[in-house]
C-alpha cells in the first residue's frame, strides 16, 4: 500500500512537472514572419503574424519592388522617369492615385507640399548624392519650374501634361507612405490581422500585437542617434517622422538638409527639428511630415486644428519643447520625464 | 512513510519549477549578438560580449564593424554618405545599422529586449 502511494505521488508530481514545461512552451509568442529588402532608396522590413503571414509578406515584397520600379525617378524605365522625359503622359492606377493625393496636399498645405520641387532637389544634389550649394541664379531659374498648380491634370482621362520645358515631378514625398499603406492592404486581403511595416523608418501597423497589446513605436531624437523623444502606443496607424537630421551635408561649416522649402529653394529653417505624423492614412502622414516641418510650429498647429480628424502629431522644436496634439495625448509618453510638453487641443 | 512520499513529491515539483525557470531564462536570452547581412544574405553572426573589429569587403565597398562594451557601431565605411557611421551604437534586439550603398545591414538578433517595437525616423 505504501509503495502504491509513493508511486501515485511520484506520477502526480511528474504530471505537474510536465504541465509546467508544456505551459512555458505554449506561452511563447506567436513567431513573426519577416522579409527585408532594399527598395525606394531605403532598407525595408515587412512583418506579419498568423497562418497567412508567409504568403502575405511574399506578396508585400513583390508589391514594394513593383512600386519601386514604377516610381523611381532614377530608373529610366520607370513611369515617373518617362513622364519627366516626355513632359507628361498617361497615368497608371498608382501614379493617378498618387498625383491626386499630391495635388490635394498641395492645395491643403497652401502650396508647401509640391511634387514639382524635383529640379531644385536635383540642383542641391539630393537626388544623386552629389551634394552642393547651388548658385543663386541657377536656383532662381529652377524655382521658376516649381508649381504643381500648373500641372495640366485630367482626372477622367488619367493624363497629365507639364506646360513648361524642364518641369519634373517626384513622388518621393509620399511614395513610401503610399507603399506602406499598400502593404497593409495586402496584409488585410491575405487575412492577416497583425503586422508591421518599416520602410526606412516610415512605420505602419496593422491591428495590435499578437498578445493583444498596442504596438510601441519609438520616435527618433533628432539630436542624438542613440536616443528617442518618446513612444507612441497605437494600432492601425502610420507613424512617419521627418527631420533635417535624416539627410544632410556640410559645406563651409554650414549644414544643409534635404527638406527644401519650395518658396525659397533653401532648406526649411522653421524652428522645428522633427515632425512626426500619426494617421490611418500612410500617404497623408508621409506628405504632412515634411510639409509641417517646412511650415513651422504656428502654421502646423493651425493646420492640425483644421484637420484634426485626419491625423495627430508630435513636433520637436529647436529648444527641445515637444508639441503633442490631443488625439495622442494618452498614447504618447516622452522619454525624458523633464521634457517640456505642450498639448494642443 | 507518508511524510516521505510528500517530501519526494515536493522535491520533484521543486525540480520541475527550477527546470522551467532555467529553460525560460536560457531560451529567452542566450546573450546578445549581431547578424550581418549583405544584399540579403547572412554573412556572419558576432557575439556582443566579445570585443572585436570585423571588416567587410565586397564589390560594393568596405565597412568596419566594431563591437565594444556590448554595443556595435560602424567605425569605417567608404560609402559616399557615411550615414551608417552616424547611426550610433546598437545593443537591443531589432536595432539596426544600415549602409544603403553597400547593401549591408547589421541587426541585433538576440540581445536585451527593446522597450519599443520599431523606431520611426
Amino acid at each position: 500500500m505504501n509503495h502504491l502511494n509513493k508511486t501515485i505521488a511520484l506520477l502526480l508530481a511528474l504530471v505537474f512537472a510536465m504541465s509546467f514545461l508544456l505551459c512555458s512552451c505554449a506561452e511563447k509568442e506567436e513567431e513573426p514572419v519577416s522579409r527585408d529588402l532594399f527598395a525606394m532608396d531605403t532598407y525595408m522590413t515587412v512583418t506579419a503574424y498568423g497562418k497567412h503571414a508567409e504568403k502575405a509578406v511574399d506578396e508585400a515584397v513583390r508589391e514594394l519592388n513593383r512600386l519601386d520600379a514604377l516610381l523611381s525617378t532614377g530608373k529610366e524605365a520607370s513611369e515617373v522617369a518617362a513622364l519627366n522625359k516626355n513632359g507628361g503622359g498617361d497615368l497608371s492606377k498608382d501614379t493617378n492615385t498618387l498625383l491626386k493625393a499630391a495635388l490635394e496636399l498641395y492645395k491643403s498645405t497652401g502650396h508647401v507640399f509640391d511634387i514639382t520641387i524635383y529640379p531644385v532637389m536635383k540642383l542641391w544634389g539630393f537626388t544623386d548624392q552629389n551634394y552642393k550649394v547651388p548658385a543663386k541664379e541657377d536656383l532662381a531659374e529652377a524655382l521658376q519650374l516649381v508649381d504643381a498648380g500648373a500641372l495640366d491634370y485630367d482626372a477622367d482621362a488619367k493624363t497629365v501634361a507639364f506646360e513648361k520645358e524642364g518641369v519634373a515631378v517626384d513622388f518621393g514625398g509620399i511614395a513610401k507612405g503610399y507603399a506602406s499603406s499598400r502593404v497593409i492592404e495586402i496584409f488585410r486581403e491575405q487575412g492577416v490581422t497583425s503586422g508591421i511595416v518599416n520602410l526606412g523608418g516610415n512605420v505602419q501597423t496593422l491591428g495590435q500585437k499578437p498578445d493583444g497589446t498596442d504596438w510601441r513605436i519609438g520616435i527618433q531624437d533628432p539630436e542624438d542617434e542613440d536616443k528617442m523623444l518618446g513612444v507612441v502606443t497605437n494600432h492601425d496607424k502610420a507613424i512617419i517622422t521627418s527631420g533635417g537630421y535624416e539627410r544632410n551635408f556640410e559645406e563651409d561649416g554650414v549644414v544643409y538638409h534635404h527638406i527644401i522649402d519650395p518658396e525659397t529653394g533653401y532648406p526649411a529653417d522653421s524652428g522645428l527639428t522633427s515632425v512626426t505624423i500619426v494617421s490611418e492614412d500612410g500617404t497623408l502622414a508621409d506628405g504632412l511630415s515634411t510639409s509641417l516641418f517646412i511650415m513651422g510650429k504656428a502654421k502646423a498647429v493651425n493646420y492640425w486644428q483644421k484637420h484634426f480628424k485626419e491625423f495627430d502629431m508630435v513636433l520637436c522644436c529647436d529648444d527641445g519643447t515637444l508639441v503633442v496634439t490631443e488625439g495622442i495625448r494618452e498614447a504618447f509618453s516622452p522619454a525624458d520625464e523633464d521634457a517640456t510638453v505642450e498639448y494642443i487641443e | 512513510m507518508k511524510k516521505k512520499d510528500f517530501l519526494i513529491a515536493g522535491a520533484v515539483l521543486l525540480l520541475a519549477g527550477v527546470l522551467t525557470l532555467v529553460l525560460r531564462l536560457s531560451g529567452g536570452d542566450p546573450g546578445g549578438a549581431v547578424q550581418v547581412k549583405i544584399d540579403g544574405k547572412v554573412v556572419g553572426t558576432y557575439a556582443l560580449v566579445e570585443e572585436q573589429a570585423v571588416p567587410f569587403d565586397t564589390d560594393y565597398g568596405h565597412n568596419l564593424l566594431v563591437i565594444r562594451d556590448g554595443k556595435a557601431h560602424m567605425e569605417e565605411a567608404d560609402c559616399p554618405d557615411h550615414y551608417c557611421m552616424e547611426q550610433g551604437e546598437i545593443e537591443k534586439t531589432g536595432e539596426t545599422l544600415v549602409c544603403l550603398p553597400h547593401k549591408l545591414v547589421v541587426e541585433v538578433v538576440s540581445g536585451e529586449s527593446s522597450d519599443v517595437d520599431v523606431v520611426a525616423k
